[in-house]
């Protein structure tokens, strides 16, 4: 178990929790015909997260065993598929499914192992065009198409 | 009616042409999901959720949500069948439910006994799936009469003893599993407040209106922050898959078998009636039961056919048996059920006790076509097992990828919004990093959708005692599950302390 990690995470949710209580405190406290507002559940859960956070923080401070794990990440190939991910997440409207998920296919399949490009190309060609066929013109669901600008369809 | 009567209606609605297909298609996506590493049940019912709801968008709304809970309901046993096959083939387990069943898979491979092992693990699973069936049919009306008779304090206390349930046996710490639940609870109260309108912790957001969508959430915790975990750790199979010679077991094997699988079954049921239980601790204790009750437990661990058939009709009847508290109660005893329950919510029915009089087609729809499904499964698993077995060899160049693809398509198809999408990649760097420093992530899933209902009947509850919160210690129902509640919890506590050892579910 990491315990420096443990207690981060036990200050960051307590943060959060203190977050929720001082939040719900500007939430209008009454609801029409009751005295019972919009901000009690919030800010006795935010009270409930806050305690839990400080003991886990104290049973961190209790056992002081530090145990290295050797881990042996793969940062690198991490990064390139996670932004790649989310640029493909956030240019997916501007544009069009086919396209950007072709793109992020190739991206993703030449991170995880170089190589093959061909098999790569047509790989993700069939299953960018084809999830889009399928899922717009045989079930009639709604996809951002090709860019306009492309002058396609 | 009776009950017959409403099973036969409810057959007559599974056997509809498209509903067949619909079975079909859920158990077949259920059983790759099942072998895939990489993708559990949790994760390939959520991805699932948007495209039955694209698929089921030309038939009215409450026969769309029969048949897209029928689907979703297949993936879910399905998985279960198919998780077995990679703990048998590969010695690892396709889904965390079929860890046990390593134990003893992988010594009958290596023996060269894979078929007889996938056979009778699909003759077990089939046979708890029966058994799980018949206790759903008997179960449902009389609970759910009981349910029906709950006020509001009774309702909240009944989702505080299932948190508190969920929460006690999930990881390794429950500080943590606690912690994740009111964090799953608290992300709920994000958006308008149904009760009262007014906005909360929107920040001017327009996205966060509506609240934070349970799909993204699960989608981007458990199927993007699994393929984020391969990526960064180069998990891959490299195992030697075992051969398969003869797919039909002998005679011995049927007569060793017959007797765990039934007792496996029905333990396996009722620990997936308890909240919180499921499926892994099923198929754990029906494995010891049988190594205790065998006559040359020395046997087991190394090939022993009932050290397979147990745990896994364990594993299966128990998500059979999860099903009852969703649907008699509204709550959801596991991760998966959870994710099932969320889909309910999105076709507007709400799982509980008026399930079973507002919606009967659907409610015993869905409880026929687990026949159909269980039958389907058994037919497909015997002679297609050679096939799955190839699924296996799917190389995780192709699948990591086409996995974050599917999310994205998914999350995409039923919001269409950006802020979605890159909620969904947030979620997965927040899921892994949570769930690899044992931070609980079904807690956390089962809070966000059982949050707002908790909030109102809290509310509702006080409203009626004028804001005394007496009433849920005064009410003897209500203080019954909130003291059940409480016990889960300290037990476990007072066992460590006492130096036990205590076993955990750890799904997800």
């Amino acid at each position: 178990m990491n315990h420096s990690f443990d207690r981060y995470a036990g200050i960051v949710f307590c943060a959060i929790g203190i977050a929720f209580m001082i939040g719900s405190r500007s939430i209008t406290a009454s609801a029409y015909g009751s005295n019972v507002g919009a901000n009690i559940f919030p800010m006795f859960l935010g009270g409930f997260l806050s305690l839990m956070s400080a003991r886990l923080i104290y049973e961190t401070f209790r056992k002081q065993r530090q145990q290295k794990r050797q881990s042996n990440l793969d940062y690198k190939r991490f990064v390139i598929i996670f932004t790649a991910a989310v640029l493909y997440a956030f240019f997916l409207e501007d544009i069009g499914f086919v396209i950007s998920t072709f793109l992020f296919l190739m991206v993703g399949f030449q991170t995880m192992e170089r190589g093959k490009l061909w098999k790569s190309v047509l790989i993700a060609a069939c299953f960018s065009y084809g999830v889009y066929y399928l899922f717009v013109n045989v079930l009639d669901g709604s996809l951002p198409g090709f860019p306009a600008w492309l002058g396609i369809s | 009616m009776s009950t017959i009567d409403y099973l036969a209606h409810g057959l007559a609605t599974a056997m509809q042409w498209h509903n067949i297909v619909f079975v079909f298609l859920g158990v077949l996506i259920g059983t790759v999901v099942g072998v895939l590493p990489g993708i559990g049940p949790m994760s390939g019912v959520a991805l699932l959720i948007p495209i039955t709801a694209t698929m089921t968008g030309g038939l009215g709304p409450e026969e769309a949500a029969t048949s897209s809970i029928i689907l979703l309901a297949g993936v879910y046993y399905g998985a279960m069948y198919g998780g077995s096959t990679t703990s048998i083939l590969l010695n690892t387990p396709g889904e965390s439910s079929s860890v046990v069943t390593t134990l003893d898979g992988y010594q009958m491979a290596k023996q060269g006994r894979a078929g007889a092992a996938l056979a009778i693990s699909a003759i077990g699973s089939f046979a708890a799936g029966i058994i799980s069936l018949i206790g759903l049919i008997f179960l449902a009306q009389p609970l759910s009469a009981v349910a029906i008779k709950f006020g509001p304090a009774e309702y909240f206390s009944l989702m505080v003893l299932g948190l508190l349930a969920i929460s006690g046996l999930a990881g390794k710490s429950m500080v943590k599993a606690l912690m994740m639940t009111a964090f799953g609870l608290l992300l709920a109260t994000i958006g308008i407040d149904s009760v009262s309108g007014v906005e909360r912790f929107t920040f001017g957001m327009p996205e966060l209106y509506q609240g934070l969508e349970f799909l993204t959430i699960a989608v981007g915790m458990f199927a993007v922050g699994e393929v984020f975990k391969t990526i960064l750790e180069r998990e891959s199979n490299d195992g030697e898959i075992a051969k398969i010679n003869r797919i039909l077991p002998t005679r011995q094997d049927m007569k060793e078998s017959a007797g765990p699988i039934a007792r496996g079954s029905v333990l396996g049921f009722f620990i997936g009636l308890l909240p919180g239980a499921g499926a892994i601790l099923a198929s754990f204790f029906s494995y010891v039961m049988e190594k205790k009750l065998s006559k040359n437990p020395e046997k087991f661990g190394k090939g022993a056919i009932a050290g397979v058939a147990a745990p896994e009709s364990a594993n299966n009847a128990a998500s059979g048996g999860a099903m009852i508290p969703l649907l008699t109660m509204g709550i959801p005893s596991s991760g998966t059920t959870a994710i099932l329950m969320g889909a309910f919510i999105m076709y507007n029915v709400q799982p509980g006790p008026l399930l079973f009089q507002d919606h009967p087609k659907l409610a015993w729809g869905v409880i026929a076509s687990m026949f159909v499904g269980n039958l389907m499964l058994l037919i497909l698993n015997m002679p297609l097992v050679k096939l799955f077995a190839k699924v296996i060899e799917t190389p995780a160049k192709y699948l990591i990828p086409l996995i974050i693809v599917f999310s994205v398509f998914g999350v995409y198809a039923v919001q269409y919004s950006t802020f979605d999408l890159l909620l969904i990649m947030a979620c997965g760097v927040i899921g892994y990093v949570l769930s690899k420093n044992d931070f609980p992530l079904a807690p956390l899933v089962l809070g966000l959708i059982l949050g707002p209902m908790m909030e109102n009947n809290m509310r509702r509850a006080l409203t009626i005692s004028n804001g005394d919160f007496m009433i849920f210690l005064q009410k003897p129902v209500s203080l019954a599950f909130l003291i059940i509640g409480v016990l889960w919890i300290s037990i476990p506590l007072l066992l460590k302390l006492r130096g036990k050892k205590v076993i955990i579910n750890e799904e997800g």
